[in-house]
């Protein structure tokens, strides 16, 4: 068996300060991670423009795949996918209206981006209340719907990267 | 044969019990994203707790003694503690995210919000741990994680271009940002060598008395076991890059995950995936509690374990009860468990030397080994990863910081 190990080094008042700072620091990290910070000029509110379209085309897509295959999903999973989508798409629409336009031309972008965002947020919002009522009434037209949006979601995402 | 059998079990055990929360959620992330160009990692990953595990489960069986036992002794009071508090704090985050995850596993077989099946889940757990042997409540969630073979099946019947999946090995997408590859690639790592479940693998060969002899059946779990779950993280890669990357849908929560399932299989695939994925992370749950207990009583020199009654181990067995009820109550402030899962695979990667150099060092101490100590082999490779951990560990926060957590 080893002898107990020799006592450390003792802490100096440096040393003691960083360890106080440390988690404090590791908090302001994570918290950083997550902030929305305002739009500077028409250029970073393209930017940001962007890439709320690349977001909510990410949640269409998702549900497009889902509302194709429906007959092969139960109804809770089902329920499930799209309340997680329809809230996504609430918050991509909250986040992105809560930036500041800085010009007219980006309160063209704003209106083009918050009407596609909007009637994501609206077909999916019908598509869930189908499945909550007997199931799906019209999944092809749907799924039609859907890609259209998705396709024109990605054309903003392509013009503002 | 009897032998064989335990053999088989353990494997099976292992196989089924590799994938958790972590697994799922950086695979199925990174699978939508890059496709299959970060599959070298969880190779990596593999190699990794294979050899540490390895090394742990020795350290069990040639001293009896689990690794956090000697952390302490080996590198002073001072060290062990930094490393204690590091792996505390990374064990209760983790042990969030597991509950998170099977209270979701939930919500999708039932369509209820998960955070109703909360303290249900959390109860639960917590009545295993104190109640069911630590043999049978292990073999039980191992053995039925493996339902999620029905992520490599799905995978099959998804009838994917295995050309362009193989193609994708090498070219990451044009799109991403290599900071942001970076990031998901230490992700992925933290998420295939989680440091509790090398606290566990130890703690556990001494709860089932591990001698000598039962080192064949420890390395069988390790090196055949551990790399079929790695297997299964490819597939749950695989699927997600079949399903998601070609239209360019990003996931984050655990119910778009399992969707590749569903489309390969149908209904009964939904059902087994949504089975697995619960087995896998409430089994998750009681190992992330349970080195809890051990982690904390190990340093502080109390008694520990479940072979011994709950009254002779009080203060372990309150430390896991107390450990669960806070995972619980940070998972009822709603934070999502995806988020949570995905912060504490950044931060077990930050703290991946903290955990392995110990293991790396005792495994190397004649006085604790006497003939076990590493061959060569195991030092040269061992080092070669403490390397890789160091600049893994120094690079995760500052990526975190410059990619936005991956955005």
């Amino acid at each position: 068996m080893r002898p107990p190990a020799p006592p450390g080094p003792v802490p100096r008042p440096g040393r003691r300060r960083l360890a106080r700072a440390l988690p404090q620091a590791a908090l302001l990290a994570v918290l950083a991670t997550g902030c929305v910070s305002p739009a500077w000029d028409d250029h970073d509110y393209g930017l940001k423009a962007g890439a709320t379209a690349q977001a909510a085309a990410s949640s269409v897509e998702l549900v497009r795949l889902a509302v194709r295959d429906h007959d092969r999903l139960t109804t809770p999973y089902l329920k499930t996918v799209l309340t997680e989508a329809s809230g996504d798409l609430g918050s991509v629409n909250d986040q992105f209206g809560g930036v500041q336009p800085p010009s007219d031309a980006a309160d063209r972008l704003r209106t083009q981006v918050t009407d596609l965002t909007s009637q994501a947020e609206e077909e999916v919002q019908g598509l869930l209340i189908e499945v909550r009522r007997d199931g799906l009434r019209d999944p092809r037209g749907a799924d039609r719907r859907l890609g259209e949006l998705a396709g024109r979601l990605r054309e903003i995402e392509e013009a503002h990267r | 044969m009897k032998k064989l059998f335990a053999v088989t079990l353990g494997i099976l055990t292992a196989f089924g019990g590799f994938v958790d929360i972590g697994d799922l959620v950086a695979n199925a992330l990174v699978g939508a994203r890059f496709g299959m160009s970060l599959a070298w990692v969880v190779i990596v990953g593999v190699i990794g707790i294979c050899l540490f595990a390895e090394m742990s489960g020795r350290i069990a069986a040639a001293s009896q003694r689990p690794v956090f036992d000697l952390v302490r002794e080996r590198l002073g009071p001072r060290a062990g503690l930094v490393n204690l508090g590091a792996s505390f704090f990374i064990n209760v985050l983790t042990l969030a995210a597991e509950i998170g995850g099977a209270s979701l596993a939930l919500e999708l077989a039932t369509g209820v919000n998960y955070l109703l099946w909360v303290p249900g889940v959390a109860l639960v757990a917590w009545l295993v741990m104190w109640r069911v042997k630590f043999e049978t409540m292990e073999r039980i969630f191992g053995l039925a994680g493996l339902a999620l073979v029905v992520f490599a099946v799905g995978l099959w019947l998804l009838g994917p271009d295995w050309g362009r999946l193989a193609h994708q090995v090498t070219h990451p997408p044009s799109d991403e940002g290599v900071p942001t590859y970076w990031y998901y690639a230490i992700a992925l790592l933290g998420g295939a060598m989680t440091p509790y479940e090398v606290f566990f693998f130890s703690s556990g060969g001494v709860e089932e008395r591990w001698t000598r002899k039962d080192l064949v059946t420890s390395r069988a779990n390790v090196f055949v076991g551990f790399p079929l779950g790695g297997f299964l993280s490819l597939a749950i890669a695989g699927c997600a890059a079949t399903v998601f990357l070609p239209v360019h849908a990003q996931v984050d929560t655990l119910g778009q995950m399992v969707l590749p399932v569903g489309l390969g299989l149908g209904q009964v695939g939904l059902a087994l995936v949504i089975f697995g994925i619960f087995a896998a992370t409430f089994g998750a749950t009681l190992e992330t509690a349970l080195s809890s207990g051990y982690t904390l009583s190990q340093y502080f020199g109390w008694q520990w374990g479940k072979y011994v009654r709950p009254r002779q181990a009080s203060r372990f067995h309150a430390v896991v009860l107390v450990v669960t009820i806070v995972a619980a109550a940070l998972v009822l402030t709603t934070v999502d468990p995806i988020k949570v899962t995905e912060y504490s695979l950044v931060f077990s990667a930050a703290a991946l030397p903290l955990t392995y150099l110990p293991v790396l060092m005792i495994s190397n101490d004649p006085d604790y080994m006497g003939d076990q100590v590493n061959g060569r082999f195991s030092n040269a490779l061992g080092t070669v990863y403490m390397v890789l951990l160091v600049v893994v560990a120094v690079a995760a926060i500052p990526l975190m910081l410059a990619t936005k957590a991956g955005q």
